[in-house]
Formats: structure tokens, sequence, C-alpha cells
């Protein structure tokens, strides 16, 4: 096996949120170099397979041209929206992948755990106000992941079960299921426009799996009146309006605002929280789907969101167990990085 | 001989350029839209397909870059073909004609050679209005270091355009737009016309007549209805613009006595002032009447087809040319 | 705050405006009625109305070969505008300048152009006079994705940054220049990997979707008049039609299934359905405005076809600003 698949999302990090707030820029040539250190990472660490998938921007491509490692460029349909991703997911798990990298945001790594619920995940933020995915190099991820793809970390100690928004709509008798990782919002809009959201005003309640102070955006809302931890189980539910309290969010990254809390909740394990009422849907972080005024939408915490790999601790492991020790083939031939 | 072979003035080029290719490697082709679809006007159609994406290169709309990645490769021992799809756009890559290939050679003390061919589509009569439009070879000719080339007909082009990239200096290939279709007999073996040498295109006795691109063809037309009123034009393309053949013109003049240069550039500053000049210069006293000039008004060029066609000169306004000048003396 | 009613009426009418009249300019051109190039803007309608809605009627905008579009939007007059095309004396530039110089300087519009890149350093220049003047007015430059390749745009994008002027730089990413895929002549997907290097924000938004162009654009200007800067605003859409004209004469560069798929997010008729599923419009309210329209763009038709073609003697007035010209 020793199986690693790498997804990046071309659209992440340029989205409009670097015109309203100073947040950063990924360009192509950055994510480019991200996937190159991480396919040469994992080769180095004993990955026999290395897989992507196709995009709109070749961004898999040229990550993989010329690099002496054992890469595969999946013949996969390119279709520049999510199914990119989601088709990605499904398609490494098929292929038995030990561990899958995923670069974007969010929304990227939502995309991924609708196509593969279970996946050993490293997620790379290049996306703007991320919660799931966080700052790694893909000099690191591609090592942890194909030592956790080879079993020589095992998955059970290295990996923890994230969790997710369960989402249940049923909108004049036509019914969607659907999941966030992080939070699900109610906006006050009839148009998912440029999908970020950066206006407070618009935003009706968050129901939040992953509510953290140490973040921008939707999930600093809850952050900052309830804490809730990465896999400490269920959930909190915020609802924006009058009230007695008022507090200062980052809602997009670097930007301040007030808002005026109507009510929070905190959420147990699978505790249904259910809204009526036109407005647009927005799942982790982005307005994606209008609902009309006849519509209900419940939707509940659980953790079965993917096994994050913990990266750091990966590497640990392997450093304990000697596996960074150079054989006799490296001590003949060096090879410094390039 | 009903099945002389004929060849359209855009198929004339294309040819030439095919059969330069073929007979020499370090020939290749650069400029937008000139590969995969064969250029705007067709004139590069099918050589990608012979000679492959590296020979006939689709650029980005760089024409600054078109022209230097010419002259670049030039210099260190290339046959640059590049295009600059409207002779309107020297204008964006005029740093790079005038300041870089012109004179390069001489500014590196002559130790420079400069093979490269610029082609171009120049003239007026489509409604492309005014950057689209343009007669701008005087001011190319205006510049040392430069070779300036404008065919009239397919024949000339074929042999014109071989020449060009035979040509060690840098020379530019002005195909006028209107004249892409026109047919005519063009042998399929490679030849060459000698750059700088004029074509006596009809020969006469009562007045000289200078004209090149359509307005040649103009000009043949208006002469054909004077030689039924027993006028008799002689009619000299001179082919090349720079450098211009003066002594065929020249001699024409002393046998005439009476000369008309006729172009589709406006008037003021045109080429015509130039022959005129010369003429006045070196044959003054063979001349019976000061030398005439026909060229469009002084103003961009209109878009209206209304104001367009009265804008440019035509066989109707070439022969009143020619009768005013011809009852002078 | 989402897009109140009278806006989405408004970006609504601008658009189908747009299409009304490329629509009849194309089978005017398809029946030899129109000479010279047509470049039409049926299929990016979204840009030029999302743009252009956000912008005072005294905000600045440059545009490009496929300029119809930009100045219906910013409120161009039909009659003159056909008149223009069809080259008679009652048009906009009194059938001096046609489709590729179509301008209003009344409305702002500094000209549709015939070189590609060259109206980028133009918006600078009139960014430069808002900024100088300081009456708050605001310049866009629309352009194409080609037009990122010509050292123009270049000049235009650092200058307007170091400058720091209140410009938007508005790129329409369709994909192709002329016949030539974008991919064949640039190593980046996304024009707006090119702003960081200028030193201002740049941002993608889907182009078929007329509410994201306004939104971003909404924020690009108050960006702009508050003395933000600069910023970049790549738009990916796609044009429905040939690069002039609407037949594809000649060879096929696009992939038939390509043109379906993106056919198939049509930004009018996209933002109809989403209207009257909100509730803000009727099928039928719909129905009556694109029959208006094309009520107005028939009466523009017959104005322009009925009017006078311009004189020859016009051909040397307005060479300079007196009569006549220095010389002939
Ligand atoms: C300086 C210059 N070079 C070339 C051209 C010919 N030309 C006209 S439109 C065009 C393509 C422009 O592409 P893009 O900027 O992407 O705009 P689009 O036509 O796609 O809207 C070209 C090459 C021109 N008009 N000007
Ligand atoms: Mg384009």
């Amino acid at each position: 096996m020793s199986t690693v698949g790498i997804i990046v999302n071309p659209n992440a990090g340029k989205d409009i949120r670097r015109l309203v707030t100073p947040a950063t820029h990924t360009s192509d040539v950055t994510k480019i170099g991200i996937v190159r250190r991480a396919i040469v990472a994992a080769a180095e660490s004993g990955a026999k397979r290395i897989l992507l998938v196709p995009d709109t921007h070749n961004l898999a491509q040229r990550a993989a041209d010329g690099l002496d490692a054992p890469v595969e460029v999946l013949d996969e349909p390119v279709s520049g929206s999510r199914h990119e991703t989601i088709g990605a997911a499904r398609r490494f798990r098929a292929e038995q992948a030990g561990a899958v990298i995923v670069l974007g945001g969010d929304g990227t790594s939502r995309d991924v755990a609708v196509g593969w619920p279970d996946a050993p995940l490293i997620a790379i933020s290049t996306g703007t106000n991320n919660v799931f995915p966080t700052a790694i190099d893909g000099t690191s991820a591609g090592a942890a992941a194909a030592f956790v793809a080879r079993g020589i970390v095992p998955l059970a100690v290295v990996g923890h079960r994230s969790k997710k928004v369960v989402v249940h709509i049923d909108d004049r008798g036509v019914v969607h299921e659907d999941l966030a990782l992080i939070d699900l919002a109610f906006i006050d809009a009839m148009f998912v426009g440029a999908r970020a959201i950066w206006d407070p005003l618009t935003v009706r309640a968050v129901v939040a799996a992953v509510a953290t102070p140490a973040s921008t955006g939707l999930s600093s809302i809850a952050g900052r009146i309830h804490p809730v931890g990465r896999f400490e189980p269920g959930g909190v539910f915020v609802r924006l309006g009058p009230g007695d309290r008022h507090v200062r969010v980052p809602l997009a990254p670097g930007a301040f605002t007030t808002m005026h809390i109507a009510e929070v909740r905190p959420l147990a394990d699978g505790e249904t929280i259910t809204m009526k009422g036109q407005c647009v849907l927005a799942f982790d972080g982005e307005r994606e789907r209008p609902v009309s005024a006849d519509a209900t939408v419940t939707a509940h915490i659980e953790s079965t969101g993917p096994l994050l790999i913990d990266v750091d601790h990966a590497l640990i492991l392997a450093a304990r167990d000697r596996i960074f020790d150079a054989t006799n083939h490296h001590l003949t031939k060096d090879s410094h990085g390039s | 001989m009903s099945d002389v072979r004929k060849l359209t003035y855009g198929g004339a080029f294309n040819e030439a350029v095919r059969q330069a290719m073929e007979a020499d490697e370090n020939i290749f082709c650069a400029g937008e839209d000139i590969g995969a679809f064969g250029g705007v006007f067709g004139t590069y159609l099918g050589l990608q397909a012979k000679f492959g994406a590296h020979r006939v290169v689709d650029t980005p709309i760089s024409e600054q870059a078109i022209v230097g990645l010419g002259i670049g490769a030039a210099v260190t021992g290339l046959r640059p073909i590049v295009d600059l799809m409207f002779m309107d756009f020297i204008c964006v890559a005029f740093d790079q004609i005038v300041n870089q290939a012109a004179k390069l050679k001489y500014m590196f003390g002559g130790e420079a050679t400069m093979p490269l061919t610029i082609t171009t589509g120049g003239g007026a009569g489509l409604s492309a209005a005014a950057q689209h439009s343009q007669s701008l070879e005087a001011i190319l000719c205006h510049i040392p270091g430069l070779m300036v080339v404008y065919p009239s007909n397919p024949y000339d082009m074929k042999g014109l355009m071989t020449a060009c990239i035979r040509e060690n200096n840098p020379t530019i290939m002005v195909k006028h737009k209107r004249l892409l279709g026109m047919s005519a007999h063009v042998p399929e073996e490679n030849y060459e016309i000698p750059l700088g040498k004029a074509n006596i295109m009809r020969a006469g006795t009562d007045v000289t007549v200078i004209a090149y691109g359509r307005m040649a063809n103009e000009t043949l037309v208006a002469a054909e209805k004077l030689a039924a009123d027993g006028i008799e034009c002689e009619v000299i393309d001179p082919r090349t613009l720079q450098p211009l053949d003066t002594d065929s013109i020249v001699e024409s003049a002393r046998k005439t006595h009476k000369v008309l240069v006729v172009h589709e550039a406006v008037k003021f500053g045109g080429l015509g002032a130039e022959i005129a000049s010369q003429i006045h210069e070196l044959a003054f006293d063979y001349l019976d009447a000061p030398v005439a000039r026909i060229g469009a008004p002084f103003s961009p060029v209109p878009f209206s087809p209304a104001l367009e066609q009265h804008y440019l000169p035509d066989a109707a306004s070439i022969e009143a040319g020619i009768r005013n000048l011809v009852q002078r003396s | 705050m989402d897009l109140s009613p009278p806006v989405q009426f408004d970006l609504h009418r601008r658009m189908v405006r747009i299409r009304v009249f490329e629509e009849a300019a194309g089978r005017l051109a398809e029946a030899n009625k129109l000479p010279g190039f047509l470049h039409l803007y049926v299929g990016e309608e979204a840009v030029a109305a999302g743009v252009c809605a956000a912008l005072n009627d005294d905000d600045h905008i440059t545009s490009t070969h496929r300029g119809h579009g930009h100045l219906v939007a910013k409120g161009g007059d039909f009659n003159r505008m056909m008149a223009e095309l069809m080259g008679k004396s009652t048009g906009m530039c009194k059938g001096k300048g046609g489709s590729m110089h179509i301008s209003d300087l009344s409305l702002g519009m500094l000209g549709a152009n015939g070189i590609v890149g060259a109206g980028s350093p133009i918006a600078v220049g009139a960014a430069f006079a808002n900024k100088y003047r300081g009456r708050g007015q605001v310049a866009v430059a629309f352009f194409g994705d080609g037009a990122t390749n010509i050292g123009a745009f270049h000049e235009a994008a650092n200058m307007a940054c170091a400058l720091h002027l209140p410009i938007v730089f508005a790129c329409e990413n369709n994909e192709y220049g002329e016949f030539t895929p974008r991919s064949a002549t640039m190593a980046i997907t996304d024009i707006v990997d090119r702003a960081a290097g200028y030193g201002m924000p740049g941002v993608i938004i889907d182009g078929m979707d007329v509410v994201a162009v306004h939104e971003a654009t909404l924020e690009a200007v108050a960006r702009a008049r508050a003395g933000g800067g600069p910023s970049l605003i790549e738009a990916k859409t796609y044009r429905f039609y040939n690069h002039h004209g609407i037949q594809n004469l000649g060879l096929k560069y696009r992939p038939d299934d390509e043109v379906a798929r993106w056919k198939e997010r049509d930004p009018i008729f996209t933002f109809e359905d989403r209207m009257i599923e909100n509730g803000t419009m009727t099928r039928d309210r719909v129905d009556e405005i694109w029959a208006g329209l094309r009520g107005e763009i028939e009466v523009a038709i017959k104005f322009a076809e009925d009017s006078p073609l311009p004189t020859p003697d016009q051909i040397l007035v307005d060479v300079y600003t007196s009569m006549t010209g220095a010389a002939q």
C-alpha cells in the first residue's frame, strides 16, 4: 500500500476578502511549491504511490513535473467546481490511500469529507480564515502522510476524529442533506453573490462545531463567547440580534466588528437545532445555498468527521523510532533538496 | 494556357514563407494567433501544422516583446519572421523597431547582422477605423537601417517576401489587407525579386505615375481608361520603398516630363513628398510641371464607409489627377 | 445588507439592455448592414453591469475593443450607439469612430479602444485627475485577460499603485485572446496572481454572477474613494459568440461542450431565475422588460437607418480643435 493522495484547490485564497480586509493572497506558484515539497517529502519518506488529480489550473501537473518521485496525476474529470475535490477524495479511497493531504480552506476539507467521510487527513491552509486546515509546511506534511500510509506511525495514535455539522434541508418538499466541518450560518440574503461573508449585519445565527477565539470569521463569534474545542463533543448555537451581550469579533482577517448576541446555547452531541425562513445557508464561511421562506433547516453536531492527522506527533514518533536515520544509500549519494 | 497556376496575394505570402522554412531550419515565425489559427488574415494558415509549434509560435499580445524576440533571435543566428497583426501596432513596438532593430548593427560597429522580417497588415478600405487602417510606411522609411517592402500583387508578393526572408537587414513586409484575396499567376518554384528594384508595370510616354500597394492597381485601371483617350501612362511600382529605386523613377521622369505620385497614406509628409523632392533635385530641367501628388486628406482614417470611400484615392480620383497634370504645359 | 429589489432591477435592466443591443448588432452585421469589426459582449453582461452599477455618473471608465457593453452599462443611448455602428452622422462619434472607438465623455466613458491594453494607462490618467481634483471620483479600467500580456497594462498597474490612485482594474477573463487560449500565452491561470507584484489586492469573482461582480465592485470602489488605492477584480467569464461577429468562421478554436457549459450559466437567465424564486420578480415582468427593450432597440435601428450619412466635407472636421487640419 503506502499510497498518499494530494488534493490542491486552485480557487482557495483568492476571494473577495482580499479586498475587504488585508487577507493573504495565495498564488498558484505558492500552492505548487507546497505540493512539490509534499511530493518530495512523501517520496523521501517511503511512499510508493503519490496520487494527484488534475485541476483547472494545472497545479497538480505542474507540481509533479520533473520530480524524481513515484507520482501520478490520475485521469479524473476536471470540472472546475467542488466536485473535483469530492471526486478526488472518492478516488483516493478507492485507491486505498493511507493518508490524504489537502490544500485549501475549510470548504476544501469539507468537500473531502463529503467524498470520503473517514478520510485520514492532513489539512494545509491556503485559504483565508480557516479553522479546520492549519499552517503546515508541505515538507512536514509529506513525511507525516507517508509514515501514516506505510503504517510506521499508527493512525489510531496520531489520527483524531473531527466533528461535523450535519444539515438537513426541506425546502418545499425538496430534501437536501449536507454538512459543514466548522460551522453552519444563516445569512440574511437572497443571493450567494461573492460567497464570503464580511457584513456582520447579515449574520442571523451560527451553529458551530468548533468555536475558537483564535480564529477569524464566523467561528470566532461563538469562539469568543463559548469556546468549543476541535475534538470535544458537541458545539454551540449562537443567534445574533438585539440582546444584552456584545462582543468584538474579527469577522474577516484583520477586520473587527461588534456583534450583538441574542442567544447562546451549548449543543450536546446529536442535539438538533431547527430554523425556518428565507435566508442563504453558509457552510464553513461561504454563502452557498439560498433557501425559501417555506424551508425548514435542521442541524446537529456529530463526531464523525475526517481523521485529522497530528503532523508534529507523527514526526516525533518517527524520530523516536529512528526513521530519519540515513541509510548506506544516503551516505554514498547525498541529495541536498532540489 | 488555361491552367496557369494561380495564387492569391495571401497565398503567395504563405508559399514564400513555407518554401523558405523548408529550405532553412533557422527560420521561425512568431506572432499573435498565427499558430493554430493561421493568423487573423489567414496568411500563416497551415504553417504550424506543417512545421510544428516550435517553429510557428503563438505569442502573447505583446508587440514590443514580439519584435524583441525577433531581434534577439536574429542577432544570435536565427532568421525570424515576426508578425504584427495590423500596421497600426508598429506604434506599440516602436522602440524595438526604431531604436533597436534598425540601429543595432550600426551601434555595434557593424558587428551584428539582423536577418529579421517583420510582417504586418496595412491599408484602409475595410471600415476598420482609425487604429486598424493606417498606412505608416513613410515613418518607417525615415529610419536608417530599415528596409520597407509593399507588394501590389501576388507575383511580387512571393518574390519580395522570399527576398525579405533572405535579406540580412531588418525588413518590414507590408501586406495590404484589401489585396489578400487578389488572385494571379504565381510560379510554384521559388524565386526572388531583388529588393530596391522598381517594376515598370506599364510603359507609357505621356506621364509617369508612381504608386505602390493597392494604389498601383487602382492606377493601372485609370491608365487603361486614359489610354482609350490617347493618354499613355507609364506606371511604376517601386515595390520596395526603402531603399527606393530612384534611378528608375528619375529615368522615367526624364522621359515623360510629368510625374504623379499616388499613395493612400496622408499626403502631408508622405512618401510622395520624398519622391517629388528627389525628382526635383535630379530631373528638374526635364519637368513640364511640378511633380503632383495624390494622398489621403490630413485626418485619421474615418470609420463610416461614406467617409472612408472619399478619404481614399481610387481609380477615378487618380484618373482625374492625371488628366489635370497632362492638361498643364 | 442584501441587495435591495431596486438594485436588483437595475442590475437586470443593465444586463438585458446590453444583450438586446448586442443581439441586434449581431443580426445587423450578419445581414451586412454594419461595416467594420464588431466585437460582441454577449455572455459577459454581468461584468459591465455589475461594475457600472457600482459607479456614479461622473466616475470614469476606459474600455476595450469589446466596448459596447461597457457603454450601454454606463447608460449609453441606444439611438446614437446604433447610428455610430452604422457610420451615421448622428452617431456617438459622428460616424468617425464606429464600434471600436465608441465613447461618450458625458457619461465618463473614455472610449472603446482598438489597441489592446491601451485603455489602462488612460484610466490611470483619469484616476490621477480625479485624485488631483479631490472630488471623490474613481476610474475603472476594463481589460481582457489577453491585455495583461501587454506592456501598457503593467506600466499602468504599477503607476497606479505607486501613485496610490483611486482606480479599479476590472479584468474580463474570458479565457481567450482572439483565437488563442489564455493557457498558450501565460503561465498563470488567474490574472489576480499578478496583482501582488504591484502591491494591490486582487480578487477573483464569478463573472457570470452579477451580484458577485457588483458586491466586489462596491467594495473596490468604496476602497478607492476612501483613499485605499487601486485594486484588481478578475471576473471569470466567457463570450458566447465569436471574437468578432456572431459566427465562428474559419478554424474552430473552442470546443463545443466548453461553449455549451458556459452558456448554461447565462448571467441574465440565472439571475432572472433567482429573482423569480426570491419573489422579487415575476416571469411576466421579465418578459415585459425584454419586450420593452426590444422595442427600444427597434426604434434605435430605425433611427440609425433613417439618419444621414456623414458628408465628405466632414473628413477634415475635428482633426484639430479648429475646423480644418493644418495641412492637406
Ligand atoms: C496592440 C494590439 N495588439 C493586437 C491586437 C489585435 N487584437 C484585438 S482583440 C485581441 C485579443 C484581446 O484579448 P483579450 O484582452 O483577452 O480581450 P477579449 O477579446 O477576450 O475580450 C487582439 C490580439 C490589437 N487590437 N491591439
Ligand atoms: Mg480574453
